[in-house]
């Protein structure tokens, strides 16, 4: 017996957002001096860190290398203490590395590989602290990343969940959405030209809402979009302002 | 404009105490569902009127607790804060869905006001704090916030059981008061009785339970999550729990649709025997049950019980089935139960015991009710309303609460009411704002068409000869006909003309939820509560002859020859009926006898003539079509099923003075067979407008195994049934006829009746599409669309019709009709609600018929002395049906005494020592006097008595004293001696009912009659309601119309 009302008469969710309505959203941009390009980006409780390396050489076995573009390497993990009982999470385990291969996918469309033949892009994304939405927020967290690296990219990469719940597409769910049993859907978009990176859903849905639901999660990739062009935007200015003095 | 903050959360899952950090959003714009609003919220949906004297925020703990006083209409202006709705979220969700529906209920004045997720008033908890202390804080913030935001224009009162809080926050805010919820009764609603005695029985409930606990008398339910997964795995069985209405005590099944899908052993239900299995379970309760090892598992009884303190004994039982116990509830279903407070000694109710009471229940499938009361000793004898509040496992009877007292038991009233909140049928009169909806039509303010709503209706005004056959004496004429002849006679025109309702409820309105929740008019033996107010229902939207009316009509273009359709027009029209027939004066018309037709008697002669003429023009080419029509269905199978409909005749007051069997006349099936023919081609209408949200009716083919009882009765008799099909079913019921005894063939019909499945309303997209057939009219696709005044159901298929009108012109219809989701949601609550009506209709006719027999002494009486036919064997004993009361009933030939029934030479019977055996179409006594033996279809004479019982309903009795046919009931029996015999009677008598047996002509000759006692509305209706009912839904509701 699911206990949670996920939305209410009113119209509210749990954490008293509406509908449509994005947690708040805060980032930052080159937070590493060492690596090419570090972003710190927290979604609500959900924080995360990327950081990028490259494009440089291949590394390890060179016959990975492709003759016309750029290897992307991906790598998530999660912080033991990311969630609220502590556990040991070793590299490798199945739900990181199906993740990985979903960033490294939604990055190969993002980032254009092909002015980088027979090198290595580097991307390593770590969740800090869970609390729903963790592909997301990675793929947000790493694009910041990559602009911060200084890689070109088609676009902005910017992805958001969302759910279904009474016939009502929720955006953005955290943790206790997600488990409440909604059926959620996970969207990365290039938000400039409506091209979508990736989709990825794995729960049962009525054929009929599936537009509804892209819509909603499409709508809602373009005002993070917003949030991390603006971010960018202050970054810059404040490197500039550096550079000058 | 949304800031962030975080709340700490301590949460256990899997039983570990976790930390878990939720985000928490506030916003300085929540709405506040005031009109008086400065601020310019966005409040849409229900909006607290602005006039009031204060509005009213319950605390946390008050909600929790005193919902029930909080639930009541008259209190207005109450401001439920999230926080109290989430502390009733974590209580259960029964109790939340209530609060839900109160909020979205638009007659009652409350909204909910968001408290937690406002800037202003959500204040977070402190370390330290205790739950009830934070919540009881939240909601005096969100008080004053409210004041201050509506400019304190309007007093705040808080209200709780924390004296504490009292103390600390009264002072605190000049425009927000605190105080306890008694005082707060006393003080703002001390007119108010109701809730205050509510609230006082709530609270002592209260008290009692937290002083309770003793050792256990049940085994504890098992955990929700064992439940669900011991259902999953198939270990235990869920379903529905049914006690049985006999053996109340110790049997019990579950029974679920889906269990016989699972394993063919269970399509029967699970047999749960004694209270102890039971497990607290109360009837209607959806539970788990565990099934028992084989070994264990029993039968059911079969034989006739004589009350629950029948001894049982093994041979009785029926083969095994299987047998469970009750391991846990997943869902009560409790609803509103009357109870009789028991008469207690003087001795007793000084001690404190005395406060407890256990009140027996009228249902006797509910357990006894312990209920602590001050007031035990006022209520003695009395029916009130109780609900159940609690059944602890340290406990033998559930804890409950007393809502509202009835009234003594035994009065006609009081067993009235008590038949309606048994039936969970709930008919305030309408309220003012309903009212305020209707238009008005006055002798100062009379009612007319609006010329633009004229125009855009098709007028028949002047081109149709339009006219209404109804019962004598109807108000709400729900339906007319015309018939015309086109094209030189090649074509005729058939129109149903319908009163149209959906023009003056508009979809949302109050009137129409007031409707919607009703459902149907209901009634019962004395009275009626009309599904809408009666100047809809009785003047306009009744096709009165003479006026101008709105109707939604069919018409059908029929080949002269052929009779088939070749065009059908639907749509909203303007009429003006010339005539308003009965059915005796329609019958006269037809077959050339002389009639006065009350309209045509002003005018002169000849154009009397003419006007004549053209009406029975009109009535035989009605007939002619109505025929053709019949015949065409008989050939698909339809079936012809018994029903007694019985006629109330009225004087000018308003009385009954008389029953009469409705005749069978010719007119009657007419008028049926063309609203048949109306309701068929509105269903497939909607259904192809809208195939997946249309409302249609069904009539799923009966269970065979249910027939096993009609063709062994049957075949006792020498005939043989078969039920393969409807039709081959109505074929064999046709042959079944027994030249000597007419009664024969009627009691084969009732049997096959109560073989059948009920009708029901669905939504088209719930069903696959050969689910859709009506196996008694033999139609693949029926609803119900020629009596809107009296059924929702037919409002529904009105507004369909009108968007799938619509629809076709093109235009965007103005709202789109309910999903199938909603409409499926709507024909189960209609479906619910018309079982409720029949129930009640049936037990008010029962409560009628033993207060007439109440009335007289058994032993001397000659009407309690009937004539009965025998229509199945048991082991100890019979069931006859009386054919001059209508009357179906046990007799035993065994009583508890072990004595059995002998009779004497001169056939008169007695209870002598003996044996009884029972054979497949006998049964036979064997005593001193020899034996006697009793077969299917004998008839035989019992005297008829009341058995009176303080707490549930009184029961006819009937006893076997000859086996020879009454010959008082003879139809040689005198009329008209007995009549002015009855004249003299003046003071004790309200007038004289006659009963026709039957509905064959040659029977009716047979006339009988009862007397009446002169008691207000104290009549006996005699009539099998049930089978009323199954018959076609039409007639049988135009015979419902009539007791108005």
């Amino acid at each position: 017996m699911a206990g949670l009302e996920l939305l209410s008469d009113q119209g509210y969710r749990l954490d008293g957002r509406k509908a449509t309505e994005l947690r708040k959203v805060q980032a930052r941009m080159g937070v590493f001096a060492q690596a090419d390009g570090s972003a710190y980006l927290e979604q609500g409780n959900t924080k995360a860190l990327a950081v990028v390396y490259g494009p440089h050489e291949m590394r390890g076995s060179r016959s990975r290398a492709l003759h016309d573009r750029a290897v992307i390497n991906c790598q998530y993990s999660m912080a033991t203490f990311s969630t609220a009982e502590r556990k040991r999470r070793p590299h490798g385990d199945r739900k990181s590395t199906e993740m990985s291969l979903h960033l490294k996918q939604t990055f190969e469309a993002a980032v254009m590989t092909q002015l980088f033949p027979r090198s290595q892009i580097d991307i390593y994304v770590k969740i800090l602290q869970s609390d729903g939405g963790n592909y997301s927020v990675c793929v947000n967290a790493a694009t910041l990343a990559v602009i911060d690296a200084g890689i070109p990219m088609r676009d902005y990469v910017c992805a958001c969940t969302v759910g279904f719940v009474d016939e009502t597409p929720l955006a953005d769910l955290c943790y206790a959405e997600e488990s409440g049993g909604v059926s959620s859907l996970a969207l990365a978009l290039l938000p400039r030209g409506g091209q979508i990176a990736l989709v990825q859903m794995d729960a049962r849905l009525h054929q009929d809402h599936l537009e509804t639901l892209i819509e909603a999660a499409m709508t809602a990739c373009k005002s993070v979009s917003k949030v991390l062009d603006e971010v960018v935007r202050q970054h810059l200015q404040e490197a500039s302002v550096l550079s000058r003095e | 404009m949304i800031k962030t903050e975080k709340v700490l959360h301590l949460k256990s899952s899997r039983g570990r105490k976790v930390r878990v950090v939720r985000e928490h959003y506030l916003r300085e714009r929540v709405p506040c569902f005031s009109a008086l609003c400065q601020a310019g919220c966005e409040n849409d949906g229900k909006v607290l009127p602005g006039d009031l004297t204060h509005y009213v925020v319950p605390d946390a703990e008050v909600v929790l607790n005193y919902l029930e006083v909080l639930e009541l209409v008259e209190l207005q202006g109450v401001v439920f804060t999230q926080t109290a709705c989430q502390a009733l979220h974590s209580k259960g969700r029964r109790f939340y869905n209530r609060l839900r529906n109160l909020l979205k209920d638009p007659r009652h004045d409350c909204v909910l006001f968001a408290n937690e997720f406002q800037e202003f008033s959500y204040c977070p908890r402190e370390k330290g704090e205790s739950q009830e202390k934070w919540q009881t804080r939240c909601v005096y913030a969100a008080a004053v916030w409210y004041y201050n935001h509506l400019a304190g224009m309007m007093n705040l009162v808080m209200i709780t059981e924390d004296l504490d809080a009292v103390s600390r926050f009264s002072s605190l805010n000049s425009g927000v008061y605190v105080i306890g919820v008694q005082e707060y009764l006393q003080s703002f609603w001390p007119a108010l009785q109701a809730a205050q005695d509510l609230y006082g029985s709530v609270r002592q409930a209260l008290q009692e339970k937290e002083a309770d606990g003793s050792q256990r008398e049940f085994p504890e339910h098992l955990p929700a999550q064992v439940l669900e997964a011991g259902i999953k795995s198939g270990r235990f069985v869920q379903g529905t729990l049914n006690v049985s209405k006999h053996r109340a005590q110790n049997e019990a099944f579950v029974t679920s649709d889906g269990l016989s899908s699972k394993s063919p052993d269970l399509s029967a239900g699970v047999l749960v025997e004694g209270s102890k299995s039971r497990n607290r379970a109360v009837h209607g309760d959806l539970v788990a049950v565990e099934l028992l090892p084989k070994a264990e598992w029993r039968g059911k009884v079969t034989a006739l019980s004589e009350g629950p303190a029948d001894e049982r004994s093994g041979d009785d039982e029926t083969k095994p089935m299987p047998t469970g116990r009750v391991v846990g509830i997943l869902q009560r279903n409790w609803r509103d139960y009357v109870v009789t407070f028991p008469p207690r000694d003087a001795a007793q109710a000084q001690s404190r015991a005395a406060q407890r009471v256990l009140a027996v229940p009228w249902d006797r499938r509910i357990p006894k009710v312990r209920i602590s009361t001050q007031q035990a000793d006022a209520l003695q004898d009395h029916r009130v309303v109780v609900r159940i509040d609690s059944w602890p496992s340290t406990s033998l009877y559930p804890n409950g609460h007393s809502v509202r007292v009835l009234g003594r038991a035994g009065e006609l009233e009081t067993e009235v009411q008590t038949v309606l909140i048994e039936n969970c049928i709930h008919v305030p009169p309408f309220s003012e704002a309903q009212l305020r909806e209707m238009p008005v039509n006055s002798p100062e303010k009379p009612w007319a068409a609006d010329p633009a709503e004229a125009a855009a209706r098709r007028d028949l005004r002047q081109t149709h000869l339009v006219f209404s056959i109804d019962p004598q004496g109807c108000e709400d004429v729900d339906d007319t006909l015309s018939v015309r002849r086109l094209a030189g006679g090649k074509l005729l025109e058939l129109g149903v003309h319908i009163a149209d309702v959906t023009h003056f409820v508009r979809e949302g309105s109050l009137t129409d939820l007031e409707a919607r929740s009703r459902a149907t008019t209901y009634y019962l033996a004395d009275r009626r509560y009309d599904m809408l107010p009666a100047v809809l229902s009785a003047d306009l939207c009744s096709l009165l002859g003479g006026v101008d009316r709105y109707a939604m009509s069919v018409m059908w273009e029929l080949d002269a020859q052929s009779l088939a359709v070749t065009k059908v027009w639907f749509g909203r029209t303007l009429i003006r009926s010339s005539y308003q027939l009965h059915y005796e004066l329609a019958q006269a018309l037809l077959n050339g006898e002389e009639a006065q037709v009350p309209e045509l008697a002003r005018l002169d002669p000849e154009e009397r003539d003419a006007k004549l003429s053209e009406l029975i023009q009109a009535l035989e080419t009605l007939t002619h079509i109505a025929r053709h029509l019949r015949a065409q269905r008989d050939r698909g199978g339809a079936l012809e099923l018994e029903g007694v409909e019985v006629r109330a005749q009225l004087d000018q007051d308003k009385n009954i003075t008389a029953l009469v069997p409705r005749q069978p006349l010719e007119v009657h099936e007419t008028v049926a067979e063309c609203m048949i023919y109306a309701n068929h081609w509105v269903a497939r209408k909607i259904q192809e407008a809208f195939p997946y949200q249309a409302l249609l009716r069904r009539h799923p083919p009966p269970r065979q195994e249910l027939f096993s009882q009609l063709v062994d009765t049957a075949r006792a008799a020498g005939f043989s049934i078969d039920t393969r099909t409807n039709k081959a079913l109505a074929d064999s019921l046709d042959r079944a006829v027994d030249p000597e005894d007419p009664l024969v063939n009627r009691l084969l019909r009732m049997m096959a009746t109560q073989a059948m499945s009920q009708a029901l309303y669905f939504s088209t997209g719930a069903q696959p599409e050969d689910q859709f057939y009506h196996y008694g009219l033999a139609l693949d696709r029926y609803t119900h669309f020629t009596s809107p005044i009296r059924r929702y159901a037919d409002m529904v298929v009105h507004r369909l019709l009108t968007a799938a009108l619509q629809l076709e012109r093109g235009a965007e219809p103005g709202k789109p009709p309910a999903g199938n989701k909603d409409m499926e949601e709507l024909a189960e609550h209609i479906n619910s609600r018309n079982r409720a009506a029949q129930r009640a209709q049936n037990l008010s006719t029962g409560l009628f018929q033993c207060l007439f027999f109440k009335e007289r002494d058994p032993e001397t009486d000659p009407r309690c002395v009937a004539d009965a036919i025998i229509y199945s064997i048991r082991d100890n004993g019979v069931l006859v049906f009386i054919p001059e009361y209508g009357v179906k009933g046990p007799v035993y030939m065994r009583n508890k005494e072990g004595l059995v029934v002998a009779a004497g030479p001169d056939s008169t019977c007695e209870w002598q020592s003996g044996s009884v055996r029972r054979h497949s179409d006998h049964i036979t006594t064997m005593s001193g006097r020899g034996s006697a033996t009793f077969r299917l279809f004998d008839h035989i004479t019992v005297r008829i008595s009341v058995l009176s019982t303080n707490c549930h309903a009184d029961t006819l009795t009937l006893q076997v004293i000859s086996n020879q046919p009454h010959l008082g009931a003879a139809p040689q029996r005198p009329g008209s001696p007995r009549r002015s015999q009855l004249v003299q009677e003046v003071v004790r008598l309200a007038g004289e009912a006659q009963e026709k047996a039957a509905r064959r002509p040659e029977l009716s000759k047979e006339e009988r009659e009862f007397r009446q006692s002169r008691t207000p509305n104290l009549y006996s209706l005699l009539e099998e309601i049930r089978e009323l009912a199954l018959m076609d839904p039409d007639a049988a509701a135009r015979a419902g119309t009539v007791m108005a």
